[in-house]
């Protein structure tokens, strides 16, 4: 009897909690009704969903984004691509209406004609090559009939992201809102996640604090961690470097874009500083649970509500 | 919620109320007209052995009525001819042939929509002192029939049956003979046996009841026919009709039913009479096979005056559970919204769900399931198999489409090879509803991987019963069809779902850092 009722009382106490959290929580059908719908105009998305036209947009507007050296519009262009590539080295083939970084081959070094070391380490051949750029164009990355490939040069990430991930790329993830940064987290790839950045695969997020830039929880599968599950290395209380110019890029994309709620993708190269990586019109709202808190939280404190 | 939004919800809710309101109280509508009726097939299949001879049969068919409605007549017979013949408003079947041999067979089919009737007598109805010529001979003897019978006279004056009006009588004889002991006696029982034995089966119930009623001046006749209810039977049945005020009120003292006829009850022919007649030594033998189905009532039908779709579906000779399948699937469609929306559960496309519900609506649920799991297996084995050869995307959709046609017909074929002859059933599921899930199921598994794939399918196997057993609720069926502008309720809710910005079910699990931040997660 005792029993039941100390457990009816702590699921009350449970209850109540929760419903004090979730004015602030942001769920899909707020997230679409009061953010996406009500902000980003649906003919704009190819904007956001084409990386290619968006590389375009944000270059207009003089946001820095990694130099497009190749673009494969179809079979017939790639041959053409081919050869250009023959003798580069270091550089990422995307497809431009790819989703959750599908389609991305990433080389390094060459080693010799038409081989490449791919990053991870396993070795790839122009014939592989081949084949991708024709998968991307004939569409198997996307839900189009078909797609444009395009070459990029690969990024050089400033030290300490590249001690987060030594075998690739970690972005920073940079909500906005009417151009205002909201929240930010860095997506930090992982050897569980199979280098993708990809928080439900196993990647790790860390919760950024605007003002700062410094990290002040990590979240693993869930679960707040402190160290780096696989090189323990320590998460919480990093200072992010280039950090002032890392949301100004972030502002200037989103004002760039006629989309009032983005996830702006930034990277920060070694030389280059921060570069827009792509935008999104629909972010994801996992950010909520790396921070801890709701996206109505960090809208009310940015003062966008 | 905009004030726009506001305006339109309430609108669409208001509109069906009205004309719902207007139905029921200027047109006199009733949720009772709405209801389907059921309508039964019967089948009447009459074997013999002809032995090379010359043979006849005859039987009584059903006529249409008030009572019954007699459609889709159909008939078929090896080495005989059917014509027909009337008889004193009966119909006759006449089978003849010549030189007939053994086994042969001949089938009649039809289908019947019958009404339950009820009379109403009134008391203070006099026996009238004559009657016209047609009814007069009803009052007469017969050879079963022993009106004249000084035990009947007795039996009438005890039972005060020769006083008083029409009703009073008919009701003394009726209770008499609806009293009696049931006996389930095959053969004729004639009038005087059955009194004498103070027990009977129909016909000698009905006999009595008969020879009692004209004793006292109230002209009576036997009915022959069968009761119709589902499966195989050679029983057929005998009641009563007798003249009152003009009119012929059917009783039945077996089965206690006073001037009235329920709808189960299809006459056959009027008189005492055998219903089969045929030659000597056929070793004739026949049989009442009987299904059933339901159908929507005429009422129902004739409330569609404006959008006329059930002329439409009648003259294209369309069946009726095609028309409930379409008015019901926007309700399904509402049902995949509020899991998905509501919910938050995970399935292969958006209204899936709801197509499979449909399709299994003719198969029964737990084929659409197996169907959904066998394309799924099917799918998956053959994902297995092309995946190493690195095919580009439409083609290998396509080679697991041909594995899906093959391994639907190859189940039906191993289901009839082992007798499972329900299973067989999977072919009529449509091909467009198991191409489409076969690929959403497909991009899931390659796109999203297994554990996706699995929680989609798990997910669409729930929705698909929810809407299943939602669109196969016969009391929302009766109120779609009866009353269609419901489904303008079903708009509005859709609209406040569109409009809905609460938190998943499912949510409450997946941002548990946020909802209940501290507490383990």
């Amino acid at each position: 009897m005792i029993a039941a009722a100390r457990g009816l009382y702590a699921v009350a106490r449970r209850w109540r909690q929760v419903l004090a959290h979730r004015d602030e929580l942001y769920g899909i059908n707020r997230r679409n009704v009061e953010l996406v719908y009500a902000e980003n105009p649906r003919r704009h998305y190819p904007i956001a969903d084409d990386k290619l036209l968006a590389k375009q947009h944000l270059a207009a507007a003089g946001v820095p984004t990694p130099a497009t050296l190749h673009v494969c519009e179809g079979l017939f262009a790639i041959p053409r691509v081919l050869a250009a590539l023959a003798d580069e080295s270091q550089i990422v083939i995307k497809p431009a209406n790819g989703a959750g970084g599908q389609g991305i081959v990433v080389l390094g070094e060459r080693l010799g004609p038409g081989r490449w070391r791919k990053a991870g380490g396993d070795p790839y051949t122009v014939r592989e090559l081949q084949r991708h750029l024709a998968e991307i164009v004939l569409g198997s990355h996307t839900d189009m009939l078909a797609d444009q490939a395009f070459v990029e040069r690969r990024i050089v990430p400033e030290p300490l992201f590249h001690e987060l991930w030594t075998e690739g790329l970690c972005d920073v993830r940079v909500i906005t809102h009417g151009a205002v940064p909201v929240m930010a987290m860095v997506r930090v790839p992982t050897r569980e996640s199979d280098g993708r950045a990809n928080l439900h695969q196993g990647g790790l997020g860390l919760a950024v604090e605007l003002a700062h830039g410094r990290t002040f929880r990590a979240v693993h599968r869930g679960q707040a961690i402190t160290h780096h599950p696989e090189s323990n290395m320590p998460l919480v209380g990093l200072d992010l470097p280039r950090w002032d110019e890392v949301l100004a890029v972030a502002r200037r994309a989103a004002a760039a874009v006629p989309l009032g709620y983005l996830g702006c993708d930034v990277v920060v190269d070694a030389v280059l500083g921060p570069l827009v990586l792509e935008i999104n019109a629909r972010p994801g709202l996992e950010i909520q649970n790396v921070h801890g808190y709701g996206l109505g939280r960090a809208l009310a404190a940015a003062g966008c509500r | 919620m905009t004030r726009a939004t506001h305006w339109v919800i309430a609108a669409l809710l208001a509109i069906p109320a009205a004309l719902i309101a207007t139905k029921v109280a200027v047109l006199d509508y009733r949720m009772s007209d709405v209801l389907p009726r059921t309508e039964y097939h019967v089948s009447l299949t009459m074997t013999l052995d002809g032995h090379g001879r010359d043979v006849k049969i005859r039987t009584y068919l059903p006529v249409s009525d008030d009572h019954q409605a007699i459609t889709a007549e159909q008939q078929s017979a090896s080495e005989l001819h059917l014509g027909f013949e009337a008889e004193a408003g009966d119909r006759l079947g006449v089978w003849t042939g010549g030189g007939v041999g053994d086994r042969a067979e001949a089938r009649f089919a039809f289908s019947v929509l019958s009404e339950h009737v009820r009379y109403q007598l009134d008391p203070g109805i006099a026996v009238p002192a004559s009657y016209p010529e047609s009814v007069a001979p009803l009052l007469r003897p017969e050879e079963s029939i022993q009106v004249d019978s000084p035990e009947i006279a007795t039996l009438a004056h005890r039972l005060g049956a020769d006083r008083g009006d029409v009703r009073s009588r008919l009701e003394r004889i009726y209770g008499f003979t609806s009293a009696m002991a049931q006996r389930p006696f095959k053969g004729t029982t004639d009038a005087l046996t059955a009194l004498r034995l103070g027990e009977a089966s129909c016909n000698g119930k009905s006999r009595l009841l008969v020879a009692l009623a004209r004793h006292v001046g109230i002209p009576a006749r036997l009915v022959g026919g069968i009761i119709l209810g589902r499966g195989s039977k050679k029983t057929s049945h005998q009641w009563v009709e007798v003249y009152v005020g003009g009119h012929w009120v059917p009783m039945c003292p077996t089965n206690h039913h006073f001037a009235e006829l329920p709808a189960s009850y299809l006459v056959l022919y009027r008189g005492d009479k055998s219903l089969f007649r045929h030659t000597a030594d056929i070793n004739f033998d026949y049989r009442f096979t009987i299904t059933s189905d339901r159908v929507p009532s005429p009422k129902a039908k004739a409330a569609f005056r404006v959008f006329n779709v059930w002329a439409l579906f009648d003259r294209l000779g369309l069946p009726f559970s095609l028309l409930r399948t379409i008015l019901m699937l926007p309700i399904g469609a509402l049902v995949v919204v509020v899991f998905r929306n509501v919910i938050g559960m995970p399935t292969f496309g958006t209204f899936l769900p709801a197509l499979i519900a449909a399709a299994a609506n003719e198969t029964g649920a737990g084929w659409g399931l197996i169907a959904v799991l066998i394309l799924v297996a099917i799918v998956f084995l053959a994902r297995g198999a092309v995946h190493r050869l690195e095919l580009l995307h439409s083609p290998t959709l396509a080679i697991l489409l041909a594995a899906v046609a093959v391994a639907i017909l190859g189940t039906a074929l191993a289901a009839d090879h082992v007798g499972l002859h329900r299973l067989t059933r999977i072919t009529m599921f449509p091909l467009a509803v198991m191409a489409i899930t076969a690929e959403r199921f497909y991009l899931t598994l390659t796109e999203r991987g297994g554990t996706s794939a699995g929680k989609e399918l798990a997910g669409t196997l729930v929705v698909m019963l929810a809407c299943h057993a939602v669109m196969g609720s016969l009391a929302l069926q009766v109120m779609v069809i009866g009353f269609p502008e419901i489904l303008l309720w079903v708009v509005a809710a859709d609209i406040y779902l569109g409009r809905w910005v609460g938190v998943r079910l499912s949510e409450y699990l997946r941002f548990r850092p946020v909802l209940t931040p501290g507490s383990p997660s």
